[in-house]
């Protein structure tokens, strides 16, 4: 009985650890499946088996067991458009999914994510204002645009965080109104930048709205670093975002050092953001709704969550992108109109249900 | 042995002192409360215990280590702490919340291992919330909660383990069930358990020391025997009346709201009562301003004790011993005094037949006299009839019947407020004033 018993506790842990293995493994699979499909899709359709091609062809070190014979303009479609498109997609969604995740973790608030507390805007406000002042130069392999971007969504966060701090305590609706408040502002800064200065914004709905259509590599590898570099330093906390939620003075009480954990996190996660929005532009509610579905659908714990969400998110923003590419196919939506659609409904469900928890 | 020493400790926030030349010394398998009213520092002195609020001056020493000295994840490996009414913002599994009392033992990397899975399962038990481990944390029951919350605090394997308010926004079985999980906790585990608590019985009953707080200063600590009416009253500013629980063996406190208005005019209303059928009557009338006399009560009855708490004059006979005639007279003379008599509801036996002649004496006296509650009077009639023929007696001479002491206090008032010679009251506005106050009361 005895034995019984420990060994099925064995098998508990045991499964635990596999069972996110397999979980993340999948999400990858599925991952890779929706960057095949959304090169697929347009306005021109790619067969599947010719993108596999290509991939095989063009790869580097397997270019010297394959040569198929592809077309060269579906090439460079493939190769030069539709791939990096879809690449920036599943990198916005990510790192957007992963701020949302700490921002919910660290203000313990499933209603946080780097649209709502304004992250987003503060880092538009940023990368606008560098293209205004022309300083587009690369210093240390960190564009200005970048930079401006980072420095406005840090402000931006920490000055929401500020202002809605009621004692020690950050209460939801004043994190969420002061949050929608400085966001609007912000956009409103944007939207008068853009006006004031309109031949200096040749994307501008790429900006407002939010939008990966004219994603190039050189957006790939310029939010890339940033993007991987954030979230590992992120997931270095994930456990003491566990221990979080058991209240900030509990997690003191467990040894976390709770003031370094939230400069790092608002550091990293800033920079994440900063980077993804620095080349989609202002893109809504994926960054609310990812880490909240997967949380529901899988695990609280951020050990899982973090990667989880990440792919997830991903997924979900090349299902929007595709969805943007062919509603009202051969004109494009922005991304942004898509996710806000899915998002605003979403939200208020969010909203209506928080409040039922409250009243009862 | 674990040994917590606190050395002369001076904590402040900010500039403001909250506490002031705390020093105490805490041993292994103690149960400790800290009682105080709000604002007393109490919880600051638990934040100071656990390494959250640095002391100015002064040290804090865990088995003779500062523990100011020690990084906070190595103090969690001693000391667990389990705050107030804390709430958990994501959805865990109970098991997953419990775990995370490992985390001081893990590096940062580390998954939890099947020992700790074990360590983490076995609290539970302990806890009696093994059947909870699945289940979200959010969806427990606040008792539930708070012993998935104490089991994470046992997960850490601490030798102390602080408390704030640990029973607070509980019901009372979840109460008594905490408590007594924290003295067999003290008990088989040698754990030292500090606490603070607001409900003075519930420390009273469990704790094994008591230290008590007063603007940032111990008053008075020590075993439970120091929770006298004397030291309540110089800590909480209240009057109490300390008793032996008569089951558990430990002190009982029973507060009572004295208060603090003066009569606002010198109205006196005597009571004949016995066996604690007067006791309620004497508060109210006391807070709604009349001077309260009673008699005559047996020494040690429940009524003579509540008459000598509220320091009401009283004719006061001995104990088991029937009304004398020189108690009798004496009580006379305080009727005498009286602008108002009450009869409560209380039994009648061959000792205190004599009260129902005081109210006669009353009645011929012209002094508005009131029968609380008098039916059913041939149940508390050991006199053979005798009671129940004075009563009518009283009745049909004018004394007035009312329902309740609701209705009675609404009679005195209406009548206070009227009548300008309270000496001189006629029988027919006595009767009125009974049936305005009834009305007025089941309006």
């Amino acid at each position: 009985m005895l034995n019984n018993f420990k060994l099925s506790k064995k098998l508990s842990s045991h499964r635990k650890t596999r069972n996110w293995q397999l979980t993340i493994l999948s999400l990858f699979l599925l991952l890779i499946y929706t960057i095949i499909v959304s090169i697929s899709i347009g306005y021109t359709s790619i067969p599947i088996p010719n993108i596999i091609k290509v991939f095989l062809t063009n790869a580097p070190g397997l270019n010297r067991l394959f040569h198929y014979s592809v077309s060269p303009i579906e090439e460079v479609l493939i190769l030069q458009v539709r791939f990096p498109r879809a690449l920036c997609a599943a990198l916005v969604g990510a790192a957007l999914s992963i701020a949302g995740t700490v921002y919910q973790g660290l203000f313990r608030n499933p209603m946080a994510d780097p649209y709502t507390i304004g992250a987003s805007s503060g880092a538009a406000v940023g990368a606008t204002s560098a293209i205004i002042l022309g300083v587009s130069v690369t210093i240390l392999g960190i564009n200005t645009i970048q930079f401006f971007a980072f420095i406005g969504c840090l402000i931006t966060v920490l000055g929401v965080y500020t202002i809605s701090r009621v004692g020690t305590k950050v209460p939801v609706q004043t994190l969420l109104l002061s949050g929608i408040a400085v966001s609007i502002l912000l956009s409103a800064v944007v939207n008068s930048f853009h006006s004031m200065f309109p031949e200096q914004f040749r994307r501008s709905a790429f900006w407002l709205m939010g939008s990966v259509s004219y994603s190039e590599w050189a957006d790939v590898w310029s939010a890339l670093p940033f993007i991987l570099a954030g979230s590992i330093i992120i997931y270095l906390y994930a456990r003491d975002l566990n221990i979080l939620a058991l209240g900030e003075s509990e997690a003191t009480h467990l040894g976390v050092d709770l003031e370094k954990m939230k400069k790092v996190l608002l550091v990293s996660s800033a920079f994440v953001t900063a980077a993804a929005v620095s080349i989609s532009g202002l893109i809504a509610f994926v960054g609310l709704i990812i880490p909240h579905v997967t949380r529901l659908i899988l695990t609280p714990d951020h050990r899982l969550l973090i990667p989880t969400s990440a792919l997830m998110g991903a997924i979900f923003l090349m299902l929007c992108d595709i969805l943007a590419r062919v509603v009202i196919s051969p004109s494009e939506l922005p991304v942004g109109v898509v996710t806000a659609i899915c998002g605003g409904p979403f939200f208020l469900y969010l909203m209506r249900r928080k409040k039922k928890v409250d009243a009862s | 042995m674990v040994h917590l020493k606190i050395n002369n400790i001076d904590c402040y926030y900010d500039s403001v002192k909250i506490i002031e030349n705390i020093s105490f010394q805490f041993q292994t398998g103690q149960f400790v409360g800290i009682l105080g009213p709000n604002g007393s520092g109490k919880t600051t002195l638990l934040k100071s215990i656990s390494h959250t609020l640095k002391p100015k001056t002064g040290t804090i020493l865990l088995e003779d280590e500062d523990i100011y000295t020690l990084k906070a994840i190595d103090v969690a490996k001693k000391m667990a702490v389990v705050s107030q009414g804390a709430n958990i913002a994501f959805s865990f599994t109970a098991l997953d919340v419990v775990l995370m009392g490992r985390s001081p033992h893990l590096s940062r990397f580390a998954m939890e291992s099947e020992k700790d899975v074990e360590i983490a399962k076995k609290a539970m038990t302990y806890t009696g919330t093994l059947h909870l481990q699945d289940r979200p944390i959010t969806e427990l029951s606040g008792g539930e909660r708070q012993r998935i919350i104490i089991s994470r605090a046992l997960a850490q394997e601490p030798q102390v383990l602080l408390l704030d308010e640990p029973t607070t926004f509980l019901d009372v079985a979840n109460q008594l069930e905490i408590m007594e999980l924290l003295k067999q906790l003290c008990n088989n585990k040698k754990l030292l358990v500090i606490g603070v608590f607001h409900d003075f019985n519930l420390a009273a009953r469990y704790c094994d020391s008591i230290v008590m707080l007063k603007n940032g200063k111990i008053v008075t600590a020590g075993k439970t025997d120091i929770l006298t009416s004397e030291n309540i009253k110089t800590v909480f500013s209240i009057d109490t009346v300390v008793k032996q629980n008569s089951i558990t063996k430990t002190p009982y406190i029973i507060p009572i709201m004295v208060s603090h208005q003066v009569p606002y005019r010198s109205l006196t209303v005597h009571i004949i009562c016995g066996a604690g059928s007067g006791s309620s009557l004497m508060n109210l009338l006391i807070d709604n301003g009349y001077n309260v006399t009673a008699g005559v009560l047996n020494l040690l009855d429940t009524d003579q004790e509540t008459a000598g708490f509220l320091k009401i004059p009283t004719t006061i006979e001995a104990p088991m011993s029937p009304i004398s005639d020189t108690t009798y007279k004496n009580n006379l003379k305080l009727i005498k005094k009286a602008n108002f008599i009450v009869v409560t509801s209380f039994p009648y036996g061959y000792g205190n037949i004599k009260n129902l002649d005081a109210a006669n004496f009353a009645v011929e006296h012209k002094i508005p006299t009131f029968l609380l509650d008098e039916s059913l009077i041939e149940l508390r009639d050991y006199t053979k009839g005798q009671a129940q023929e004075k009563m009518q007696i009283l009745k049909n001479k004018g004394a007035v019947s009312v329902k309740d002491e609701k209705t009675l206090l609404a009679a005195i008032n209406y009548l206070a407020k009227t009548c300008t010679d309270s000496k001189n009251i006629s029988l027919k506005s006595i009767a009125s004033a009974a049936v305005i106050a009834q009305m007025e009361v089941t309006s």
